[in-house]
This record gives structure tokens, sequence and C-alpha cells, in this order.
């Protein structure tokens, strides 16, 4: 057991490291709360204790809720986190599986591409991007960024997905394929169950790098009816050198409820899908 | 579709006329753009939307799109819709942006001369910033100042009751309230407008300059320029707040609405802000222009204009659109809805209404006559908004600042410049 028996050695070993990384965890989400519930008296006032709310105040979220489109901009970034992530899930797995099973001319040289397609900077493919996105008529269409997200997410999930499904053992695959199974039905009933926690771990990251993506959105999503959360929360909560810090931290905390939600739910196969293939029985 | 041949020969030639597709019916347009960066002052915006894009919607049946962008991300706007030749017909700039998009801008002359006759002349000053080769690629509609911003009682704990004329009568006040527990606050990190704002003043005032009018001789390594870091370093050192090296334009607003500092370098938006949120500060705080040195006094151009693309869908309809919104009645009330944010570049405004509600404002309008762009007397070249970008001068003091020789400092930013404008 970790920390031993003793009270003492427990509270040394285990609760004080614990609570370290607690408190570091948490201290942004609790720096965001109370700067999101002090009224702008205390907000600017450097004279007192900055971590403890004295007059608390919900204003901030009545201002972000009712004179900004917040819902909309959150309604915005899940439908397209979620539509790019099952897209980007899909073919990625569709692109990582040949890629770790199928022995064929290129392989390699395809696996490197994949990589360094992930690997590319986003500012040296926005223009040409831009342009692409221009000529279907979808500029400033939530359609716009539901197909360039995946540019970046599909080689990322199937760079990601690569690795997992390395880690499978062939035979398992194999003894499907004795059994009557297709390559297909070995890949989906075989494989791809015991990569669940591999295709979390994609999924999740996915999710997140789309709901806080900002420069397609900035580029793309024009009109603040259509803007992501990034976008609409800086263009409309900074205005010139004021930033309207109490409403963009309410901002801040809502946005990251859907992914700690996300999170909580899938946590044990997301540590299961990190550390798969870590320790070998 | 029953074959993936089918499949991908449909997909072909749905892509291919996807991008290959007219573009353009040649007809009026029913809408057109406005792309803007989001004003400091919300109800500017909001007229726009609430106002004068409805009434131009009901005269003429086009809908006018409002735009806003965040503050620092409308030059990336720019950049993609003149590199991709589509987006908003028209645009709002800043500094010298006319200058770096000058190929994809609209000749305006007729229209700048039209306004100019009716409410000009337009002031002298913001010419250099939107006429090229003798067309304007920008309609003027008014600058975003930066002065200086202080604490009036504060002033008077010290007996002082009058801004202080000079860098030096500056100085020996900013001593006197350091030593009382009230400091300056002037920024000298790497923020995008409030280093700038008061160092290249501070560096023309005192006669040096960053290059020559033929934009590649530079001219920073002078005594002119030595005399001003020495002086910026003993402003630092004994009237700041440390920790100004590592601001941007957000700290000093904080700062001086946390009532931690007693002057700054800002626009106006200190003010707005104490007299909504913070009555009492509201109350004590006042604008006066940069102080003046051995060679002048100077202040930064940040004019605010609109541009046409050349790729618009129709041009006649922008321009007669801007016509319309530089029209008097439009533009005055727009400018007062701004509070007087933005000081009109003509002169027709010069004893305009708008400068009434708050005589305090009215410094940031006197300040036109001595404001200069960035990089002033060069050219406001594509090298001018590198140098800017980089920060070539507001390092040079910031090092002197943190205890660097003046010798050294000056000899490493005209290193960079040289590089910059590629001058031997």
């Amino acid at each position: 057991m970790v920390g031993g028996r003793g009270l003492g050695l427990r509270t040394r070993r285990l609760y004080l490291p614990l609570g370290f990384f607690l408190v570091a965890t948490l201290f942004p989400f609790y720096w965001m709360f109370v700067t999101s519930i002090k009224p702008n008296r205390e907000l600017y006032n450097a004279k007192i204790m900055p971590l403890v709310v004295h007059q608390p105040t919900l204003q901030h979220y009545v201002d972000l809720l009712s004179q900004t489109n917040f819902l909309t901009w959150t309604y915005n970034t899940m439908l397209v986190a979620v539509v790019t992530t099952l897209v980007s899930l899909v073919l990625g797995t569709m692109m990582a599986y040949p890629l770790a099973r199928l022995r064929f001319p290129g392989a390699a040289v395809i696996a490197i591409g994949v990589a360094a397609t992930y690997l590319v900077p986003q500012p040296l493919l926005f223009i040409p991007m831009s342009d692409v996105i221009n000529r279907l008529g979808l500029g400033n269409t939530l359609t716009a960024v539901m197909l360039t997200y995946p540019t970046l997410l599909i080689p990322f999930c199937a760079w990601l997905l690569m690795g997992y499904f390395k880690s499978v053992p062939r035979e398992l695959e194999e003894a499907a394929r004795i059994d009557g199974a297709s390559r297909f039905q070995a890949m989906t009933r075989v494989v791809l169950p015991l990569c669940t926690p591999g295709l979390l771990s994609a999924g999740i990251f996915a999710f997140t790098l789309a709901q806080n993506e900002f420069l397609y959105a900035l580029i793309f999503l024009t009109t603040s009816e259509v803007r992501t959360v990034p976008v609409g929360a800086i263009a409309e909560l900074i205005r010139g050198d004021v930033f309207y810090w109490g409403q963009l931290m309410a901002a801040a905390l809502l946005g990251s409820v859907p992914v700690a939600v996300v999170y909580s739910f899938f946590v044990e196969y997301y540590v299961a899908g990190l550390t798969a293939g870590s320790v070998k029985n | 579709m029953r074959t993936r041949r089918e499949f991908l020969t449909v997909t072909v030639v749905l892509g291919a006329a996807a991008a290959l597709g007219p573009r353009s019916t040649g007809a009026a347009p029913k809408s057109m753009s406005v792309l803007h960066e989001s004003s400091f002052i919300k109800a500017f915006d909001e007229f726009f939307v609430k106002k004068l894009a409805l009434e131009y919607e009901k005269l003429t049946g086009i809908k006018i799109n409002y735009e806003p962008v965040s503050v620092g991300s409308l030059l990336t706007r720019m950049t993609t819709v003149a590199e991709t030749r589509s987006g908003p017909e028209v645009t709002a700039t800043g500094f010298n942006w006319p200058w770096l998009f000058e190929q994809s801008l609209v000749d305006v002359t007729d229209l700048a001369n039209e306004i100019g006759q009716k409410l000009g002349p337009w002031y002298d000053s913001v010419t250099d910033a939107v006429v090229i080769n003798r067309k304007w690629k920008g309609l003027p509609w008014g600058n975003i100042g930066q002065l200086e911003v202080y604490r009036t009682d504060w002033f008077k704990e010290v007996g002082v009751t009058k801004f202080p004329d000079t860098w030096e009568e500056l100085l020996d006040v900013g001593r006197k309230l350091k030593q009382k527990g009230h400091p300056f606050g002037f920024e000298l990190g790497h923020g995008w407008g409030d280093n700038h704002g008061w160092l290249y003043p501070l560096l023309w005032s005192y006669g040096g300059r960053e290059v020559d009018r033929d934009g590649k001789t530079v001219l920073l390594d002078s005594d002119e320029t030595a005399r001003a870091v020495d002086f910026c370093r003993r402003f630092y050192k004994e009237t700041m707040l440390e920790d100004v090296l590592g601001w941007t334009d957000v700290n000093n607003n904080k700062a001086f609405l946390g009532e931690q500092i007693s002057c700054t370098n800002n626009a106006s938006s200190i003010l707005v802000v104490a007299k909504r949120d913070f009555p009492e500060l509201g109350r004590v705080t006042d604008h006066a222009l940069n102080p003046q040195g051995p060679k002048g006094r100077y202040h930064l151009l940040n004019p605010q204009s609109h541009s046409i693309f050349t790729f618009a869908q129709d041009v006649n309809a922008a321009k007669a659109f801007l016509r319309w919104l530089y029209d008097d009645r439009q533009l005055s009330a727009w400018l007062v809805a701004g509070d007087a944010y933005y000081a009109p570049f003509l002169h027709a405004y010069d004893n305009h209404p708008m400068w009434n509600p708050e005589p305090r404002y009215i410094p940031y309008k006197e300040s036109l006559k001595t404001s200069r762009l960035p990089g002033w007397p060069g050219p406001p070249s594509h090298a001018m908004s590198e140098s800017m970008a980089k920060y070539a001068v507001v390092d040079m003091f910031a090092k002197a600042c943190q205890g660097a020789p003046t010798k050294e400092v000056i000899a490493a930013a005209v290193l960079q410049l040289k590089q910059i404008y590629k001058a031997k």
C-alpha cells in the first residue's frame, strides 16, 4: 500500500504529495471561479487578498448570458467538437488500422507522412485552407470548421491509434480469421474492442483540441452567431486595452465544464489508454 | 452511385464545379460586410449594428454585416482576406496598414476629396497613413490617441495643479510622488500600443529618429537618442513601479484603476472605465498632452480608417456605402456614440458637440497636430511595421532601464534596424 501503515508515514508519502497535486490542479479553476464572482471594485483592488471574495456577485454570469451570445457559442462549440471528433475517430481508425496491420509497399512512408502532416503548423495552412473554404462557398458556416478541423485531428488520431493497434497481438486476429471472420469483422469485433481505451484517449484529445481551436475559427467564423466560445469570448469580452475579467473567467469556467464532464465519465478508460503497454505481465 | 469509380467521378466533378463556378453575378449586392476591430466603446459597435446598418438596409435594400474581431486579430483577418481575395468588401485599418495592403485596396481619392470639401479640410498628419502615391487608400474616421493620464488629487499632494510641461519636470514630480507611495507606471513590455505610445514621442522629443525619410538610412545612433535613453533610465528608476518592464497594455489600466499608480500613458479608456465603475476615481483622473523635450512635443498617430478591397463584388456599391457613412448626419452621430474615443481628422469636427460633455477628452483632439506614425520620418513601409512588431525601439529603452549601458542598447537596436531596413 502506498505510504505504509503508520499515519505519519502515510501523511508524508501519500496525503502531502496528493494534496500538493490536488491544489496545483484545482488552483486555476479556483482562480477562475473567484474572479468570476468578484465585483469589479474587488477585481481591481490590489490591496486586498486576491484569493478571497468579500462581496460575491453573479453579475458577470448574468451579463455573460444576457449581453453576449455565449449560449449560442457553447452550442456551436459542442456541435463542432462532437462532429469533428466522430469524423476524426472514424477516418483516423480507417487510416491507422491498415498502417499498423497490413503489409503493403510504402506503408512506412505513409506512416511518417501522417506524423509529418500533424506537425505542419496551422499558420502555414490557414490561407490556402481559407481559399478552399471560400471556393466551396462555406465561409462563415460551422461546416467550414467541421471540414478543416479533421485535417489536424485525423493525422493525430491515426498516429495515436497506430500504436494501440500494434499492441494487440496478431494471434487474436488470426484466430478470428481462422474461425471465419472477414478482415473487417476481425477489426470491428476483435481489435477495436480491445483498443477502446485508445479510442477514448484519441477521442478526448480530439474533442479538447476541437473545442479550444482558435485560428481557423477566427478566420472562418466571422459573425457572432456562428462563433465558437474561444473566438466569441475574446472578440466580445476584450475591448481595446480593457478586459472584462469577470465575464471572461465566467466564460472560461462554463466552457471547461463540458470537458470536465466528459473526462469524469471516461477517466478510467482514459488512464488505462494512456498507460497501456507501460507495464508487461 | 454503385461503384467507387462513380463516387470518385461525381466528387471530382462537383469539386471542380465549386472551384471554377461563377463567383459574381454582376448584379447589385444583396449584402456587404464590414470588418472591424471590436471597439473599446461598446456603444460604438452597437450604434453601427443597431442603427446605421439597419438604416442603410432600409434605404437601399443592401444588408450590411458588421464583423468585429478581437484586438490584435484584425491584421490576421485582413491578410487572409487579401490573400484569398474573398471576404468582406470594406475593412477598418489602423496605423500604416493601408500601405501594407496597398495592392488590394481601392483608390478612394474621389471620396476623400468629396468628404474633405464638405467636412474638411483633413488634418495633414493623417495623409502619411492613408495617401500612397497620391492616392487615398483609406478614409480616416478618427485617431486613437495616447496621452498622459494622471491623478489630479495625488499630483496636488506634491503641489502640482497643472500637468508638467517638460519630461524633466515630470521626472521631478514623479520622484516626489514615488516617495509618497504613488509611483508612475509607463509600459515598457511587449504590448501593442501603450509602449510605442510614449517611447516614440520621447525619442522624437529629444531629437532622436529611427530612420531617415528614404526609409533606408538608420539614424538611431545619435547623441539625441542617447539623451532620450539616459532620461528614460532615470525616469524608470526614480518614478516607476519595477514591474512595468513586463507590462502589456492591460496592466497600466489595471494598475491605475487599482490605485497603484499616479500617472501613465494611455488612450481615454482608463477614464471611461473609471467613470463607469469607479466614480470617485473618475472625478480625480485627467488627461494631458505628452511633455515636451528639447526638440519639441510629439504624440503617436494611430488613425482608424475604412478601406475597400479591390475584389469587392461591386466596388461602386461599397463606395456608395462609405459616401453615405461619411455624410455628416451618420458620421456625426456615430462619433458621438463613440464618446470622443476617436478624434476625427476632419476640421469640421474641431468644435463638434461630441467634445462638450467631457472636456477632459479635448487633449486627444489637440494632440492630432503633433501626432506621427511610428518610424517617422521614415515612410510607413513594411519595414516600419516589422520594426514595430519586433519592438526595436521599445527594447532599446527597456534594456537601458534594466541596467544595460546606453551605447550597448543603441548599438543592438541599430543592428536590428539595419537588418529590418536592409541598410548597410
